[in-house]
């Protein structure tokens, strides 16, 4: 069940890598290292990692057992509509065209991953299972955010958006180790 | 022919306009109406309470504008709570007792403010 959030885990440390590598390496010797993502990269990570967290959200809204956990799964999917409404008026405004890359990939196929191994499983096994993932998936986007996606935004606007919205992610992962703290107790 | 008692009636009632225009201009009601019904604006803006403490008196009227994309809530417990407040969509309070209201969203729990009332 870790395995897709290491993937992208891996994707990310990557792309930072590479941006680390590209500042600390003499510009003549060294051949070309991967650059960062660009904005139409970002926007592209930034629209799917919601929309993964709306597909599981929408999952535990109908299937979570308990009332805790489907109305996180409710919450998650209108706060993270509403990041993505307010990304896509934005790309659109500044005429951006989301671009598909390694980091959102492994992101949709972690999500993929998740909702398989989520539609096996019932009441308490399916609220552990689903909140594990929601604290290690919100641990891995914020921790993308501060290394890869802030630091490479080039857009301003871009940039602010994403920096206004961290906090939100911030919150849900306090949420969600909550409820897992909780459940924890229970089971 | 004007007879002088009625000149002096005249300025009498002339004095008499004169003072209650300058009162009214200037005199009690303008700003005991003003004083009345003041109303302070807190924006919710990137998960945070601008300003984070609002200080009011008792009467007025503070109205929240959520401008993130998604609900927020205004909740101190047992004495107020907004419910969510849709993005975009804005909520108002009157306080009638004084004292210091912390308040926090119940969505967000990074999210605090505090309502001062005097």
């Amino acid at each position: 069940m870790k395995s897709p959030m290491i993937v992208f885990a891996t994707t990310l440390l990557l792309a930072a890598g590479g941006v680390l590598a590209q500042g600390a390496a003499p510009p003549a010797a060294a051949p070309m290292p991967a650059a960062g993502p660009t904005d139409p990269q970002i926007a592209h990570i930034v629209v799917t990692a919601n929309q993964v967290d709306i597909d599981a959200g929408k999952l535990a809204e109908s299937k979570g057992g308990s009332k805790e956990v489907k109305d996180f799964g409710k919450q998650m999917v209108t706060d993270h509509s509403g990041v993505n409404k307010q990304a896509e008026a934005l790309v659109t405004k500044l005429k951006v065209k989301p671009e598909d890359n390694p980091t959102s990939e492994s992101l949709k196929k972690g999500g993929e991953e998740n909702l398989k191994n989520l539609k096996g499983l019932n009441g308490a096994a399916f609220d552990k299972a689903y909140i594990d993932h929601e604290v290690a998936y919100h641990e891995q986007v914020l921790d993308a955010i501060d290394k890869v996606l802030v630091p490479n935004a080039k857009n301003e606007e871009l940039k602010g958006l994403i920096v206004k919205v961290r906090p939100a992610f911030v919150a849900h992962l306090d949420h969600a180790k909550m409820i897992q703290s909780k459940l924890a107790k229970a089971g | 022919m004007k007879t002088p008692a009625r000149v002096a009636g005249q300025l009498t009632a002339a004095a008499v306009y004169a003072a209650v225009w300058l009162f009214l201009a200037s005199g009690g009601i303008a700003p005991a109406l003003a004083a009345q019904a003041a109303t302070h604006t807190v924006v919710i803006d990137g998960l945070k309470y601008e300003p984070e403490t609002v200080k009011v008196k008792r009467g007025d009227t503070v109205v929240w504008i959520n401008k993130d994309p998604f609900p927020h809530t205004v909740t101190s417990k047992g004495a107020f709570d907004s419910h969510e407040i849709a993005a975009g969509k804005s909520w108002k309070y009157t306080p009638r007792k004084a004292g210091e209201y912390a308040y926090i969203c119940t969505l967000h729990s990074n999210m605090k403010g505090t309502l001062k009332v005097e």
